[in-house]
C-alpha cells in the first residue's frame, strides 16, 4: 500500500489539533508540556515529502476547498515549523512547573495548527478559519502571566485582532464575488490582478494583513503584546505568527499587475516603519520590547519592498523567492533572540559572555553585515524594492544596528546562581545557527543565483558604511556616557489610550473587583442618549396596545401615500 | 398510508399534551418519560420522512373544513428543513426543561403547552396554504402564552400581556392581508405563487405590508421588537425555544412564504418591496445589536441579540439571490442551534449558581466549564468566527448581498460582527479569565443525572453549532439542506 505524500498536509493541521484535544483531559493536561516539539514534526515532514503546488481536495469540509504547498509558502512553511520545535523544546523547560502550563499547551498547539495551516490553505474558507485561529488563540498565549500590563496589551491586541479579521472577511466576500463566487485562492488573485478590479478588496486586505504583521500604524498592538507572552511564545508571536500577515500580502496580492498608489500606499507605511519603529525600538528598557520593535521594522521593510514591487507591477516568480528568504531569515534569528533573552538572565561570567557573543552575531546578520546571510538575503530582496527602495534598505542598517546594539545592552542578567538549562541554550543556539546558515544553502535554488559570485571586498566594505556608523555612534555614545533615554512602549498607543481612556479605565475596574460582589458599573459610561433609548423602549411597551395601533396606522398611511 | 403522515407529523404532540394536563404531580416521572419518548418518536417519524423526501416522495394531506377554504399540510423541502429543526431541538429542550424545572409546581400545565407549541410549530412549518398558516400561527401565539407567563410574578404577567398585545395585533394585520389576497386571487398554496399581474400595485403593496408587519411582530423586526426583550421574564427553557425554534422562528419562516411562496420573486422584485425590507432587515440587525451591547442582564443581551440575528434571515430572503436564500435558509437552521446553546446555558448558570447578570459571570468558566465551553461556542458562532455554523451563514448573506447589487450588507455584517464581539467576548473574559468568587467555587458541575441532564443538551447543540460550520458541505448539513432547497424551488 502506498500513501499519496499529500495526504501529509492535512496531518499538519490535525495533528496539533489532536494534541490540542488532548490537553483537554483533566490527568494529561498539565503534562502536554511535553508534546511541544511534537507538534510541528508533521510539517517538517511535509516540508521534504509533500509534492508543490498540488491541490488537495477536501470534501464535506467547510465550503469544500483544498490545501496544497507552494513554493513560497514551502519557505514559510519550513521556517516557521523549524521555530516552533526549537521554541516548543525551549517551551517545556521554561514552562515547567508553572501553574497554567496546560492552558498554554492548549493554546500554543491550536495557534501552530492555525500559523502552520495558513501556508497551506488553497481557499479562503480554510485560510480564514486558520487565520482567525491563530488571531484569537493567541490571546491566551499573550495574557498568559494575568499582570495588568499583560491584560492591557492583551485587551490592544484582541481589539485590533477582532478588527483585522472582519476587514479580511469583508476583503474576502468581496474578492470572490467579483471572481464570480469561487473561494479558490489562486482564481481571487488572478480575478484582481485583471484591470478594473476594486481597489477596496486590495485595501482591506492589506489592512486585515497588515495588523497581523506590524504595517505602521497599525502596528500598535505589537509591541506592548509581543514582550507580553512568556519568552518562547513571544519567540513564535515575533517570529512565526507575523509571518501569517505576510503570507496572506503574498498570496492574495496580485502579483503582475501594476497597482501605482495602493502599492505606494503600501511602501510608504512599510518603510516608514522600518525606520520609526527601529529609532523608536532603540529608546526602549525591556529586550523583548526592543526586539518587537526591531519585527515591527523588519516586516515594514518586507511591507516595505511588497508595496513597490506592487506598484511597480513586478511578477510574483520575480518577488516572492526573495521575500520569504527574507522571512525565512527573520523568523529564525528573531526565534533566536528571543529564546537569548532567557538565557542570558540565566547566565553569568563567560557563560553570559559567550551567549551575547552568539546573539551579536544573529543581531549582526539581522542588521545586514556583509557576508553573513541577513546581508544575503536582503541583496536578494533589494532587486524587486526598486532603486529608492534599495538606498533605504541599504540605509537602514544604520537604525538596525543602532536597535539591535541597545538590545544587547538590555539584556537581563542573573540574580543569583543558576544552572543554565541545556534544554534552554540548545533552542537557541540552533536557530541562530539555522538562521544564519540556512540562507546559504537556499540561496541558490531559490533565487536561481549563486551567492556573491565574486567578492568584492572594497565594495562590500564601502556598502557596510550605514553599519559601520551604527558602530562608530554606539562606541562614542559608551564612551561619554551616554544613556539611551527611556521611552514609554506602545508608541501611537498613547493617544489611543487616551481617546478609550474611560473604557480601558472600566475593563480595569472590572479586573480589579475580582471576586468581590461591589457591582461594576459599566452603564455608567454610555452616553445619555443611550439611557434615553432604553426609557423609549418601555414607554412603548408600557402603552403597548396604543403604539402599536399607531405603528400600524402610521405604516398604513405611509405606504397609501407613497 | 403514507398521506396520513404529515398528520399524524403534525397531531402527534397532542398525546404528550393531554397526558401532561391529565397526570398529577405525583405521577411527574411518568409525565417525563412520556415526554421524551414522544419527542423521540417524532424524530424518528422526521427521520423516515428526510429519507422519503430525498427520494422525491413529496407527502400532503388535505381537508376542506370550510367550503372553499381547503386545510392543507405539505412535507416541501423547506418544511423539512424547519420540521428537522424543530425536532432535534425539541427533544433537547425537552430534556432540558425537565432538569430545569425538576419537581417544580405548575409542570403539567408547563408540559402541556409545550407540546402544543411544537404541534403549532409544526402546523406552521407544514401548513399549504395561507389560511392553514394562519390557524397555526395563531395556536402559536396562544400555546406560548402560558409559558411565557409561567413564573406567574408581576414581570412575567406584564411581559404576558404585552406579548400578547404586539402579537395579537400582528395576526389581526397579518389576517386582513391574507383575506384581502384571497378575495383577489382565491385560495393560495405554496406550490407556485398565483398570478397575481392583474392587481394594481398599490393593492399588492398595502398587503404585503399588512402581512410583513404582521409577521415581522413575532419575527422581532423593529419597530415591533418590543416584546422579546420583555419575554425575558419566562423561564429560561422558554426563551430557549421561543427564540430558537417556535415564535421568532414561525415569523421569519412566514416572511420567507410571502416572499417566495405567496408573491414570488418575481412580483416582489416588479414592485419593488425586497430593498426596503432588506433595509429594515439590516438596520434591526444593527439596532438589535446596538442594543445589546447596552444590556447587563445576560438574557436580556441574548434578547437583543436574537432580535439582530433573526433578522439575518429576513435580510437574506429579501435581497433576493441564490446565495442570500441559501443564507437565509441555513441561518434558519444556525441561528436556532447557536441560540438555544446560549439560552441553555444561561439557564443552567442561573440555575446552579444564580448568575443573572454580566457581572455575575466572573470566573463561571472554572465552576461550570463545560457550560461555559458551550456557551463560548455558542457566542463565537454568533460573531461569525469560523469554523462555527455563523461563519457559513455570514459568508453566503454576504455573498448574496453582492449579488443582488447590496455591497451594504456587507457594511451591516462587519457592523454587526463587531458588535456581536463586543458584547459576547467581555462574556467570555469574564468567565475564563477572572477569578471565581467564593460561592462559584463550590459548584460540581456534572454530579449526579439531573445535573447532567442539564448541561449535556447544550453541549450537543454547541457540538452541532461547530459540526455545522466545519462540515458544512457534508450531504446531510444545514448548508447542504439549504442549497437543495434553493435549487430544488426558489430560483428559477
Amino acid at each position: 500500500m502506498t500513501v499519496a505524500p499529500s495526504l501529509l498536509l492535512p496531518v499538519v493541521i490535525l495533528w496539533p489539533i489532536l494534541l490540542a484535544l488532548l490537553c483537554l483531559l483533566p490527568k494529561l493536561g498539565p503534562r502536554m508540556l511535553l508534546a511541544l516539539p511534537l507538534a510541528p514534526l508533521p510539517a517538517l515532514a511535509a516540508v521534504f515529502l509533500a509534492p508543490r503546488d498540488q491541490t488537495l481536495s477536501v470534501t464535506w469540509v467547510l465550503l469544500d476547498g483544498g490545501l496544497r504547498l507552494t513554493e513560497p509558502g514551502v519557505l514559510f512553511l519550513s521556517g516557521a515549523a523549524v521555530l516552533w520545535f526549537w521554541a516548543g523544546v525551549y517551551a517545556l523547560r521554561y514552562m515547567r512547573g508553572d501553574p497554567r502550563a496546560r492552558t498554554f499547551a492548549l493554546f500554543w498547539m491550536l495557534v501552530l495548527a492555525g500559523n502552520l495551516g495558513v501556508f497551506l490553505a488553497a481557499d479562503l474558507a480554510s485560510f480564514y478559519v486558520f487565520f482567525a485561529l491563530v488571531s484569537l488563540a493567541a490571546y491566551p498565549l499573550v495574557i498568559h502571566d494575568r499582570k495588568p500590563a499583560s491584560m492591557r496589551a492583551g485587551a490592544v491586541y484582541i481589539i485590533l485582532a477582532v478588527i483585522g479579521e472582519t476587514a479580511l472577511l469583508a476583503g474576502f466576500m468581496i474578492g470572490a464575488h467579483a471572481a464570480g463566487g469561487t473561494i479558490l485562492i489562486d482564481e481571487i488573485r488572478d480575478s484582481l490582478a485583471a484591470p478594473r478590479a476594486d481597489p477596496l478588496v486590495l485595501w482591506l486586505m492589506i489592512a486585515g494583513f497588515g495588523i497581523k504583521a506590524g504595517l505602521v500604524p497599525l502596528h500598535v498592538w505589537l509591541p506592548v503584546a509581543h514582550p507580553a507572552a512568556p519568552v518562547p511564545a513571544s519567540a513564535v508571536l515575533s517570529g512565526a505568527i507575523v509571518k501569517a500577515g505576510i503570507f496572506g500580502l503574498v498570496t492574495f496580492l496580485p502579483w503582475g499587475s501594476a497597482w501605482p498608489i495602493s502599492g505606494t500606499l503600501l511602501a510608504l507605511a512599510g518603510f516608514s516603519g522600518l525606520f520609526a519603529a527601529a529609532l523608536y525600538g532603540a529608546m526602549q528598557g525591556n529586550p523583548k520590547t526592543v526586539l518587537a520593535y526591531s519585527t515591527v521594522s523588519q516586516m515594514g521593510l518586507l511591507m516595505g519592498v511588497m508595496g513597490a514591487a506592487l506598484a511597480a507591477g513586478l511578477s510574483a516568480a520575480s518577488v516572492l523567492p526573495a521575500v520569504a528568504l527574507y522571512a525565512l531569515h527573520h523568523g529564525l534569528a528573531k526565534g533566536a533572540l528571543f529564546l537569548g533573552v532567557g538565557v542570558a538572565g540565566k547566565a553569568r561570567g563567560v557563560v553570559r559572555g559567550l551567549v551575547i557573543a552568539a546573539l551579536a552575531m544573529v543581531a549582526l546578520s539581522v542588521a545586514g553585515l556583509p557576508l553573513t546571510a541577513g546581508a544575503l538575503t536582503k541583496s536578494a530582496i533589494k532587486g524587486s524594492a526598486g532603486d529608492f527602495g534599495a538606498t533605504l534598505i541599504g540605509l537602514s542598517a544604520l537604525t538596525s544596528g543602532l536597535l539591535l546594539a541597545r538590545f544587547l545592552f538590555t539584556l537581563p542578567k542573573a540574580e543569583k546562581e543558576d544552572r543554565l538549562p541545556g534544554l534552554m541554550v540548545v533552542p537557541m543556539v540552533a536557530l541562530a545557527a539555522t538562521a544564519l546558515a540556512l540562507p546559504w544553502s537556499l540561496y541558490a535554488a531559490v533565487t536561481g543565483k549563486a551567492p556573491y559570485g565574486t567578492i568584492d571586498f572594497l565594495a562590500l566594505g564601502v556598502s557596510a558604511w550605514p553599519l559601520g556608523l551604527a558602530a562608530v555612534l554606539v562606541i562614542a555614545a559608551l564612551g561619554i556616557g551616554l544613556r539611551a533615554p527611556s521611552l514609554p512602549e506602545g508608541d501611537l498607543l498613547g493617544s489611543v489610550a487616551r481617546f478609550n481612556a474611560r473604557a480601558v479605565a472600566a475593563a480595569q475596574a472590572a479586573a480589579s473587583v475580582g471576586g468581590s460582589d461591589k457591582p461594576v458599573e459599566t452603564a455608567r459610561t454610555w452616553p445619555e442618549i443611550w439611557d434615553g433609548l432604553e426609557r423609549l423602549e418601555r414607554l412603548i411597551n408600557d402603552h403597548a396596545a396604543s403604539s402599536v395601533t399607531l405603528i400600524l396606522i402610521a405604516l398604513g398611511l405611509f405606504a397609501a401615500l407613497a | 398510508m403514507i398521506h396520513l403522515l404529515p398528520l399524524l407529523l403534525v397531531f402527534l404532540p397532542l398525546v404528550p399534551a393531554l397526558i401532561s394536563f391529565a397526570l398529577p404531580d405525583r405521577m411527574a416521572v411518568w409525565r417525563d418519560a412520556i415526554n421524551i419518548s414522544f419527542a423521540l418518536i417524532k424524530l424518528a417519524v422526521v427521520g423516515f420522512l428526510l429519507l422519503a423526501a430525498r427520494e422525491g416522495v413529496i407527502t400532503e394531506w388535505r381537508y376542506e373544513f370550510l367550503p372553499g377554504h381547503d386545510f392543507i399540510l405539505r412535507l416541501d423541502s423547506i418544511a423539512l428543513l424547519f420540521i428537522t429543526l424543530s425536532a432535534f431541538l425539541w427533544l433537547i429542550a425537552t430534556v432540558y426543561s425537565i432538569a430545569y424545572f425538576g419537581r417544580g409546581p405548575h409542570l403539567a400545565r408547563f408540559f402541556g403547552f409545550f407540546n402544543l407549541c411544537v404541534l403549532a410549530a409544526t402546523g406552521v412549518a407544514m401548513s399549504g396554504t395561507t389560511i392553514t398558516f394562519f390557524l397555526f400561527y395563531e395556536l402559536l401565539t396562544l400555546a406560548t402564552w402560558p409559558l411565557v407567563v409561567h413564573k406567574g410574578d408581576e414581570k412575567s404577567l406584564r411581559a404576558g400581556r404585552i406579548y400578547l398585545i404586539y402579537t395579537l395585533a400582528g395576526s389581526a394585520a397579518f389576517l386582513a392581508g391574507i383575506v384581502w389576497l384571497k378575495s383577489l386571487v382565491g385560495t393560495i398554496e405554496f406550490t407556485a405563487p398565483p398570478d397575481l399581474s392583474g392587481i394594481p400595485r398599490l393593492e399588492l403593496t398595502l398587503i404585503f405590508i399588512l402581512c410583513i408587519g404582521g409577521l415581522g411582530v413575532k419575527a422581532a423586526l423593529i419597530p415591533f421588537h418590543g416584546w422579546l426583550p420583555e419575554a425575558m421574564a419566562a423561564p429560561a427553557p422558554v426563551s430557549a425555544l421561543l427564540h430558537a425554534v417556535a415564535v421568532v422562528k414561525a415569523g421569519a419562516f412566514g416572511i420567507v412564504r410571502m416572499i417566495y411562496d405567496v408573491y414570488g420573486i418575481d412580483t416582489v422584485s416588479e414592485l419593488g418591496l425586497g430593498t426596503p425590507l432588506a433595509v429594515l432587515a439590516g438596520a434591526t440587525i444593527l439596532y438589535g445589536s446596538f442594543r445589546a451591547v447596552m444590556q447587563t442582564d445576560i438574557k436580556k443581551r441574548l434578547a437583543y441579540s436574537t432580535v439582530s440575528q433573526v433578522s439575518y434571515i429576513i435580510l437574506g430572503a429579501s435581497l433576493i439571490g441564490p446565495f442570500a436564500i441559501i443564507g437565509a435558509l441555513v441561518h434558519l437552521v444556525h441561528q436556532g442551534i447557536m441560540k438555544i446553546t446560549l439560552f441553555m446555558c444561561a439557564g443552567a448558570l442561573d440555575n446552579r449558581m444564580g448568575i443573572k447578570s454580566v457581572t455575575d459571570l466572573d470566573g463561571a468558566g472554572r465552576a461550570m466549564p463545560v457550560t461555559m465551553a458551550a456557551f463560548s461556542i455558542g457566542a463565537l458562532g454568533m460573531i461569525g468566527v469560523p469554523p462555527t455554523a455563523g461563519f457559513i451563514s455570514k459568508w453566503h448573506l454576504g455573498l448574496g448581498g453582492l449579488q443582488s447589487d447590496a455591497p451594504w450588507v456587507i457594511a451591516v455584517l462587519a457592523g454587526s460582527s463587531l458588535l456581536n464581539a463586543l458584547y459576547f467576548l467581555p462574556l467570555l473574559y469574564r468567565a475564563w479569565l477572572l477569578p471565581p468568587s467564593a460561592k462559584l467555587a463550590s459548584v460540581r458541575e456534572l454530579d449526579g443525572a439531573w445535573n447532567r441532564m442539564l448541561i449535556l443538551p447544550a453541549a450537543i447543540t454547541a457540538l452541532a453549532t461547530l459540526a455545522a460550520g466545519a462540515f458544512a458541505t457534508f450531504p446531510f448539513s444545514p448548508l447542504s439542506w439549504a442549497k437543495l432547497i434553493a435549487e430544488s424551488g426558489y430560483l428559477k
